[in-house]
Parts: structure tokens; sequence; C-alpha cells
């Protein structure tokens, strides 16, 4: 009866017991295995013991003293096995309670993988929103760099269109002479095209202005060259090079002002007469 | 120093002059034609003529549209194709299609309006 009890105890504390000894290799046997081992012996023990008695009933004691040998032998193993049952039962306490603190640890990391999950979604919101004021400083930035007062916009854009220089004039009709881009009249009455006329004949010995007087050019071309908004562009320089733009960037160089000349002394394949 | 400074609005001058120019198709397929696009230092001119993007040079020029052919030239595909004369041609009939585009607008609205007060007219009739 006590030994059913004991089998039962040992084979609830084997699992629990058997993680905790068996990591000797062969020296250290689980808990459960010497608690089975000292149960044998017990058996062993017993067994022998009462066929000892038996024959001794019938039969002369062939060795005497065996009896008290075993008795003696059963006793210390009775004496082991109620050591090992104790330690089998604190086993098991101490494994229900590292069942527990696995409990509570498996929780704790639990909350932790939720937090990290929540850390991480909040970086990735402030590290978007970071991005996006940057780049809002960015186009900031840009926008002030390039701001024209709302006046000069509109000066440019009446002094564009007024001369019909980017919007058609309203009666424009084909044979119209005039166009979105200069001709090659006003090209030649401008700066570039007197360069090689430094007389004051004008072009083709005509003066843009005969041409007026004679009525054949619109009033647009007389004598305001297109490019010459003079009150403006008198004081403004151009950005410096150096003089030979046979080199590359930045290094610029000469313009080839022969072949500049050259353009304004030709005349254009494609151009109407000029006078 | 002042011979310099008048030399230098001079140049500013011609460089507006020129930088104009190039809104001119036919003027461009002229220097096409002539072989001006071969020309590296040419080339190298037509990239150091990007300053007049600029808005502080930008706003002296009376046809925008210039910079628009200055930015194109600058690809080498562009200025071999301006030796036809059917490519500038296109372009002139292009730009002068865009040109009319508002007046062609105004005269749409003004047409509209025509038409609604004319409705008006005849519904009060």
């Amino acid at each position: 009866m006590a030994m059913a009890a004991a089998a039962a105890a040992a084979a609830g504390a084997g699992p629990g017991a058997g993680v905790t000894a068996g990591g000797g290799g062969g020296e250290r046997s689980s808990t459960r295995d010497r608690l089975l081992a000292a149960l044998e012996d017990l058996e062993l023990l017993a067994r022998e013991l009462i066929e000892i008695l038996a024959i001794s009933r019938n039969q002369k004691l062939p060795q005497p003293g065996e009896e008290s040998q075993i008795l003696e032998l059963l006793i210390q193993r009775d004496g082991e096995f109620q050591e090992l049952m104790k330690l089998a039962v604190d086993q098991g306490k101490i494994h229900h309670e590292m069942q527990l603190l696995e409990k509570v640890v498996e929780k704790r990391d639990n909350d932790i993988q939720q937090l990290q999950k929540q850390l991480k979604e909040a970086e990735h919101i402030l590290a978007t929103a970071v991005y996006q004021a940057k780049e809002k400083l960015k186009s900031i930035e840009k926008a002030r760099k390039g701001a024209i007062s709302s006046e000069e916009i509109i000066k440019y854009a009446h002094r564009i269109s007024a001369s019909n220089a980017v919007c058609a004039p309203l009666t424009w009709v084909p044979g119209d002479p005039r166009r979105p881009y200069p001709t090659d009249l006003e090209m030649r009455s401008g700066l570039l095209g007197q360069m090689n006329n430094p007389s004051t004949n004008g072009v083709n010995g005509h003066l843009p202005g005969d041409a007026l007087a004679a009525g054949r050019l619109p009033d647009v071309l007389a004598p305001q060259y297109p490019w010459q908004s003079s009150d403006m562009s008198m004081n403004m320089l151009p950005p410096n090079h150096s003089n030979d733009f046979m080199l590359e960037p930045p290094g610029h160089n000469k313009e080839n002002e022969d072949d500049v000349e050259v353009m304004s002394t030709d005349s254009s394949s494609s151009s109407s007469d000029s006078d | 120093m002042d011979a310099d400074d008048t030399g230098n609005r001079l140049r500013f001058q011609l460089e507006l002059e020129f930088v104009q120019c190039l809104a001119n198709p036919n003027y461009l397929n002229f220097l096409a034609q002539r072989g001006y696009f071969k020309d590296k230092a040419f080339v190298n001119y037509l990239k150091y003529l990007l300053y007049w993007k600029e808005p502080e040079y930008a706003k002296y020029l009376k046809y925008p549209q210039c910079l628009h052919m200055l930015e194109l030239l600058q690809y080498e595909h562009f200025r071999k194709e301006l030796v036809n004369a059917q490519c500038a041609k296109f372009i002139d009939e292009q730009q002068i299609l865009h040109w009319q585009h508002y007046s062609r607008k105004r005269m749409r609205l003004q047409q509209a309006l025509a038409e609604q007060q004319q409705q008006n007219n005849t519904s009060v009739k």
C-alpha cells in the first residue's frame, strides 16, 4: 500500500525531477529513477527475506545470520527510500513554483513585446512627422528665396503682353508680319545688328524710321527696339566670364564675336526682304 | 575701370539681344545650316547663356520664350534636327498657334457671352 503511493509520487515527481538531475551524463540519475531503483531493491530484499523465512521454517539455516543481514539491508533501503520520498516532495514543490514563475515571465514577455510594438509605431509616426516637417521647412525656404513682389510680376506681365510678345494681337491675321519672336527686321535694327554698321545710315541705307514713315511698319517697331527697356537695363551687367569659350565651363571663354558679326551682315536665307 | 564697365554693359545688351533672337526658329535654322551648332565654343556659349534664367536677369527679357529654346538647344539632338527647314517651319507654326492661344480663348469667351445675352433677350421677349 505504501509502495503504491510511493510509485504514484515517483511518477508525479519524475518529469520535473528528471530535468533537474538528468544533466550529469550517467553519473546522477533522476530522483524518479532512484526512487524506482530503491523500490526494486526493497521488493527484492523483501522477497529474499520471505524465501529465507519460508525455507528456514522447513529446514535448517544453511547460512546463519543471513536473515538479519537481509533485514538490515531492508531497513537501510527503506531509510533511503523515505529520504528520496521527501526529496521528491520538495522537488515537486519547487517545480510547481517554477511553473508559476514561468507563467509570470511569459506575461512580462508579452508586455514587453507589446510595449516594443507601440514604441516602434510611435517612432515611425514621429519619424514621418519629422520628415514632413523638414520637407515643409525646405519648401518654405525655397519659397522665401524666390519671393518676388507682386507689383514687379504684374509690371513684367504687362510689359510682355502689351507689346504682343507672348500674346497675339487681337487683330492678327495670317499675313501680319508680327511674330512671337524678334523678326529679321527687329534683329537687324537692334544693337547686335548695328555692330557692323557703325554708320548712322542704318540698315542697307534705310533707317527704321523711314520704313515707318513709308507706312510699312506697324507702330510697335519704331523706334522702340524690342530689347531696349533702356531705363532699366543701362546699369545691368552680365556675369563675368573669361575670354575663351573653347574651354569647358565654368571657364567660359570668348564668345565668338566673329560669328555674331557675320550673323548681322549675312542676309538670312529664309527671311523676307528687309526693307 | 570705366571702360570695363561700359564694355560690360554693352556686352549685357548684346547678349540680351542675342538670347532673344534664339526665340526665332528661322534664325536657329540659319545658325544650324551654317554649322554654328557644331562649334564647341558656340555650344559652350549657349550653356553660358543659361544665366538668363535667373530672375534678376530674366526680368529684362521681352520674349521669355527664348529661354525654352535655349534649354532645348542644350541638347545635341535638337541642334542636329534644326538643320532641317521643315523642323524650323514646324516650330514656327506651333509657336504662332500657341501665341494665339489667349486671343482664341478670349474670342470663345466673347462668343459664349454673346450667345448668352442673345438667349436672355429672346427669353425676355
